[in-house]
Order: C-alpha cells, then sequence, then structure tokens
C-alpha cells in the first residue's frame, strides 16, 4: 500500500482577468523509502503540488491518501497536525525566525508539538544540537540568522525539517543557493537519512545530477507531470 | 541554567525587536493605569474619608446658622478657620422638636489676631461640658476627666501648630491665659485642627472683646435623635420650626464635597476613557503592523505544524507581556502620585484616614485588570487576523 496516492490533483488559481492553471491532474502514488525529485521551468506548478501534498493549501480538485486517509477531509487543526507529526518542509526561500538562534529556530516545531501533547519528546535540546553537527554547524548552534550566511541559513532550515522525525521530506530547491561541496553534503546526508531511517524524499531542484541520483524522476511542464525515469 | 526555549521567552524576544514600539504601548497602558489606580484612589479616600469623619461626629443631626452650613461643613471636614453664630436660644427650641433626645452645642472662637492670642490662627471650640456628648469620648480617652476654667486641650494637628509637644504651657488665648492640659488623639475630623476649652471660660472672653462675638451666641447644635424616630423627620422639623437655623443629617454631611468631588469624578472618568482609547487604539495599531510584517513569519509557523491556537497564545503572551509591564508600572506610578498629591490635595489633605493596604491592593489589581483589558482589546482585531495567516505564506518569498 502506498504511504501517498495523489488522485488527478488540480489546483487553479483565479489571478484578475485570468485563471491560471498552477497543477493540472497529477496522479501519482509514492511508497514509503522512495526518494521523487521533481525537475522544471519556473512557473511549472512544482511549489503548488508540493504545497498541496503538505496541506498547505487544498486542491481546486482532486484528492490525497496519506496512509489510507483523506487529507482534503482534515479541518485547520488537523492539517496542523498532520503536518507537525508527518511532514518535514524546506522551503524555497529563507524561512529562518530572526529573533530565535539556530538552535531555537529548531526547536520550534516541537514547541509546537509539546503545546498539543505534554508528553512529547522534550524540548528537543540535544537533538537540535546533534542535527545541526549534521549540517556542519556546530559551532553555530547559538547564533541568530542574522549572523549566518545564506547557506548557512539554508543548512539550519534543513535542520530543522527533521526535527519531527517526519515521514515525507518535502524540499522546495532546498540546495538552491549551497556552493557545489556543500550541496553535495547535503545530498549526502539526504540520502542518508533515506537510507537509514526511510524517510521519504519529494525534492524539487534544478541540479539535473542531484536529480538523476534519486529514485524516481518526474519533470514538470505546465502544472503536468511526466515520470522521466525509475531506478 | 539557560531560559528554557518556550512560547514565553519566544514571545518576549518579539517583543524586545521592536522595543520602542513595545516601549510606547507599554507607556500608554502605564499612563492609563496610573490615571484608573489614581482616580480611584482619590475618589475612594474622599468617601471613606467623609464617613469615618462623621461617624467620629456621633450626632445624628447638625444645627448651624442659616446659610452656614457650608462654613460647619469647612470647619468640620476640612478645618478651615471660620466662625458663624446663632442665638443660643436656638438650643431649647431644638430640645422642644419631637424626637430629639440630646442637644450640645459648641461655639468656634478663632483666634484670628496675633493681639488677642499666643497661637497661630486656628479655632478654639467652647463647649458645654454638661450637655456635651461630641468631644467626651475624645476627652476621656485622654484627660480622664472634665477641662476646669483656665485648661485648655488641643486637637492632634494643633498641637504641631502650637509647639510640638508643648502642653502644661500656658497660652494666651483672647486674653485670658490657658493652661493646655493635653493633646487628643487623632479624630480624623477638621476638629483635629482645634483648641477645646470649656464654654464657663466665655464669660471671660467676652469681657477682653477680641473674640467678636456677642453674649449667648453659639455656632452649632449637635443633636442625637430618640429611637424609633427618622432622623429625615426631626431635622425637617427643626427648619420648619427654626428659621434662623439649617439642619444638617449625618448622612448629608460631606455632601457639598462629594458633589464637588463629581466634577472631580467626572475629570478623572473622561481622563481615563481617554487614556483607555489612546491605549486601545495604539495596541491596534502596533499588533495590525505586527499582523503586517510578520505574515510570512506566521506562515512559516503554520507550515512547520503551529495550530491557529498556538499563533494566538504566542501573540497573546505578547499583549499580555506588555500589558502587564505598563499596568505594573502604572500601578506603582498612581500609588506613589495618589500619596504624594494626598499631601497637596487640599480636598485630601485636611481629610482623615488614609487608605488601607488592603484597598490599595484592591485597587492595583482593578487597575492592572483595566489596563491588560485595554491591551488586549485594542489587539482583538489584528490578533483574529493574525490567526488566519494562511500557512501557504511560508512557500512564497519574503
Ligand atoms: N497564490 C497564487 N495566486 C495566483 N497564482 C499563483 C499563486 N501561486 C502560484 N501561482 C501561479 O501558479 C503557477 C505555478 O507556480 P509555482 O507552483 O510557484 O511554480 P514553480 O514552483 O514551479 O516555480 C505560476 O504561474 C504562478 O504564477
Ligand atoms: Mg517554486
Amino acid at each position: 500500500m502506498a504511504l501517498l496516492v495523489l488522485d488527478n490533483i488540480a489546483k487553479v488559481y483565479e489571478a484578475v482577468g485570468e485563471t491560471i492553471r498552477a497543477v493540472g491532474g497529477v496522479s501519482l502514488a509514492v511508497e514509503k523509502g522512495e526518494f521523487i525529485s521533481i525537475v522544471g521551468h519556473s512557473g511549472s506548478g512544482k511549489t503548488t503540488l508540493l504545497s498541496i501534498i503538505g496541506g498547505l493549501c487544498r486542491p481546486t480538485s482532486g484528492s490525497i491518501l496519506y496512509n489510507d486517509s483523506d487529507i482534503g477531509a482534515l479541518d485547520s487543526d488537523g492539517l496542523a497536525k498532520y503536518r507537525a507529526e508527518r511532514i518535514g518542509f524546506m522551503f524555497q526561500f529563507a524561512s529562518l525566525l530572526p529573533v530565535l538562534t539556530a538552535k531555537e529556530n529548531l526547536m520550534l516545531p516541537l514547541l509546537f508539538q509539546g503545546a498539543r501533547d505534554r508528553s512529547a519528546k522534550g524540548d528537543g535540546e540535544q537533538k537540535a544540537e546533534e542535527l545541526l553537527r549534521r549540517v556542519g554547524l556546530a559551532d553555530k548552534i547559538n547564533a541568530y540568522p542574522a549572523q549566518l550566511s545564506g547557506g548557512q541559513q539554508r543548512r539550519v532550515a534543513i535542520a530543522r525539517a527533521f526535527m519531527n522525525d517526519p515521514e515525507i521530506i518535502l524540499a522546495d530547491e532546498p540546495t538552491g543557493d549551497l556552493d557545489e561541496q556543500t550541496e553535495e553534503d547535503m545530498m549526502r546526508f539526504f540520502q542518508a537519512m533515506n537510507r537509514e531511517q526511510g524517510v521519504t524524499f519529494i525534492m524539487v531542484t534544478h541540479n539535473r545530477d542531484l536529480a538523476s541520483r534519486a529514485s524516481r524522476q518526474f519533470s514538470m511542464t505546465h502544472g503536468a507531470h511526466e515520470e522521466l525515469a525509475r531506478a | 541554567m539557560k531560559n528554557r526555549f518556550s512560547l514565553f521567552s519566544f514571545a518576549l524576544k518579539n517583543i524586545r525587536r521592536k522595543a520602542v514600539r513595545s516601549t510606547m504601548l507599554a507607556s500608554a497602558i502605564m499612563l492609563l493605569t496610573a490615571s484608573i489606580v489614581f482616580a480611584v484612589s482619590f475618589i475612594t479616600r474622599v468617601h471613606s474619608g467623609i464617613s469615618l469623619m462623621t461617624s467620629r461626629l456621633g450626632a445624628d443631626i447638625m444645627v448651624v446658622p442659616t446659610g452656614s452650613r457650608g462654613a460647619a461643613e469647612e470647619v468640620l471636614l476640612e478645618n478651615k478657620v471660620k466662625s458663624f453664630y446663632m442665638d443660643g436660644s436656638v438650643l431649647d427650641r431644638v430640645r422642644n422638636i419631637e424626637g430629639v433626645e440630646e442637644v450640645t452645642a459648641q461655639t468656634y472662637l478663632v483666634t484670628l489676631s496675633a493681639l488677642c492670642c499666643s497661637v497661630p490662627e486656628s479655632i478654639v471650640v467652647a463647649f458645654d461640658q454638661k450637655s456635651d456628648f461630641i468631644v467626651r469620648p475624645w476627652l476621656t480617652e485622654k484627660l480622664g476627666r472634665p477641662l476646669k476654667k483656665g485648661e485648655a486641650i488641643v486637637g492632634h494637628e494643633s498641637a504641631f501648630n502650637i509647639t510640638v509637644g508643648l502642653v502644661e504651657i500656658d497660652s494666651m488665648l483672647f486674653g485670658n491665659v490657658f493652661r493646655m492640659v493635653g493633646v487628643l488623639d487623632k479624630t480624623g475630623t477638621g476638629l483635629d485642627n482645634a483648641i477645646f476649652i470649656s464654654d464657663e471660660n466665655i464669660t471671660d472672653i467676652l469681657r477682653s472683646g477680641t473674640a467678636g462675638i456677642k453674649p449667648g451666641q453659639v455656632s452649632i447644635a449637635f443633636v442625637k435623635v430618640r429611637k424609633g424616630y427618622d432622623p429625615k423627620l426631626v431635622a425637617n422639623a427643626v427648619e420648619n420650626n427654626i428659621l434662623e437655623a439649617d439642619a444638617v443629617m449625618r448622612k448629608d454631611i460631606g455632601k457639598r464635597i462629594i458633589q464637588t468631588l463629581r466634577d472631580v469624578s467626572g475629570i478623572f472618568t473622561a481622563a481615563v476613557v481617554l487614556a483607555a482609547l489612546l491605549s486601545g487604539f495604539l495596541a491596534w495599531t502596533v499588533f495590525s503592523a505586527v499582523a503586517n510584517e510578520r505574515a510570512r513569519e506566521v506562515g512559516i509557523m503554520r507550515a512547520i505544524g503551529a495550530r491557529e491556537s498556538d499563533v494566538v497564545r504566542l501573540f497573546l503572551w505578547e499583549v499580555f507581556l506588555i500589558g502587564i509591564a505598563g499596568s505594573v508600572l502604572g500601578i506603582i506610578g498612581g500609588t506613589a502620585l495618589s500619596v504624594m498629591l494626598a499631601r497637596s490635595f487640599i480636598l485630601l489633605k485636611d481629610l482623615a484616614g488614609d487608605l488601607g493596604i488592603a484597598v490599595r491592593a484592591l485597587i492595583a489589581v482593578a487597575g492592572l485588570i483595566g489596563g491588560v483589558a485595554v491591551c488586549v482589546i485594542g489587539a482583538l482585531s489584528p490578533l483574529r487576523r493574525i490567526k488566519k495567516l494562511e500557512p501557504l505564506g511560508a512557500m512564497k518569498e519574503a
């Protein structure tokens, strides 16, 4: 049974004077532990698709089943719980909270989870430090985002996505502004998490080489997807 | 130990990030709370002062010369130095009115001129020791016997005026030498500033011609009403039967002050309402700006698992912290102001009794609730907007 089943997902934006079909009829089944890459021109609907999978917005039509339950049936709190427990996001753009240190930014997801469930996982201080070490920022644990380079901020955001032990990582161009070496380090980190802990990845990237290392490769054009390769 | 990371510490960091703005809002709340605390303290103090003093006077009705009601209250409540007289025959006419149990008279002499007296300007109360029921309770506490002719006992405050602790020393009053035999305890009435003598001395004082009264005159008659009689009816009977006298019921004593107070209260209320509107508006402005500035941050928090209620709680912490900080400062300021101004405000200075700790604490709590509530109410509509911010904002460029 697939972890995630998208059935004919479409998203239409009503802009002034025109309707934009950002995603048009995507059907896809994702198995647990898969590493999926998506390439595609800017504006082809990649971010929109990730948003729908992550429960950040609702599709105009179609349905998403997660572990056989319909995400579309969840209310606002239900979606928040789904994101808090199942999903790890790596956003396309800078996403750290400026008033929090690197470590606090990592602890934030657990803070919200703790508010929901007092027995949940402690405050995760050690886990945050461990994850920051794994992305090469052992010496920046207590640094504020403003004190970090763009690439370092990006790595903090990458580490944060793993804090809640997610089943799926939704990564939107996560290595876009990293140098080649760091990008390679991060990709290795992803693959390790994928292999060792069975974390499922759906990663949007412009880097063909990285894309080709996924277990399944898709491309998107004008909201439609096409499977390019399968390992 | 390091501070644990919590919604509270997160909120604190958010407040500090716009320190000037947060301080401005807190200052407005401070102003509001200070004015609430000050106004309520002031009004409570005047009311409790008046009721304390009327209960100390121990008379049901006060009979004064027609038109002298205000002057009498000024003497009794505000320890102003005033004189007013009516003919002593009024006493017997009052005694004859149905429902009157006891009547006693006091005559107020003003030590106006430095020629007649060796004390600063004050009131000398000559009272009839046989019928007296006003001064006696104060007197027995201190002296344990009636005053003799040529003796005077001084009120608690006037002891300071004469010379601190100066008793058993002779003073010149209206050309007569008096021996100061004691100091009364504080009664909380205007009479704390008076000097008390027996009315047996009046003949001698009249002879000196320095007191400005005519033989047989008195200033006030205090009346006790017989059990079962309505003081209001007795007072009406006094007014109807004795044209040259006004009757003031115990519960109406101080009404003039309370009326003045009503105007003051109006001003206070206007100030408090204005401060509340200002603070509420400022809270609205600040948190509207916050809603705009931090829309994307809220989106990110929502995207990584925060519920709407988590977001609301975070921002409520911010509202509360600013509100509480402002209110606490306001309580301190308002209380300090009311203590300080009590000494310079004529209306308060001369009234007895300060507010107790319990009352002050109660007023502080009221101030805290008022200050925080206005902050929360002002921030309510921006908070509702923040609550509804979409998590999708996280996916967009800043
Ligand atoms: N909130 C929105 N309102 C209107 N149009 C949108 C909105 N979000 C995205 N779009 C449009 O949908 C299309 C797909 O956008 P997006 O998913 O961000 O593409 P990609 O991530 O592949 O660059 C684009 O044409 C974009 O302009
Ligand atoms: Mg995109």
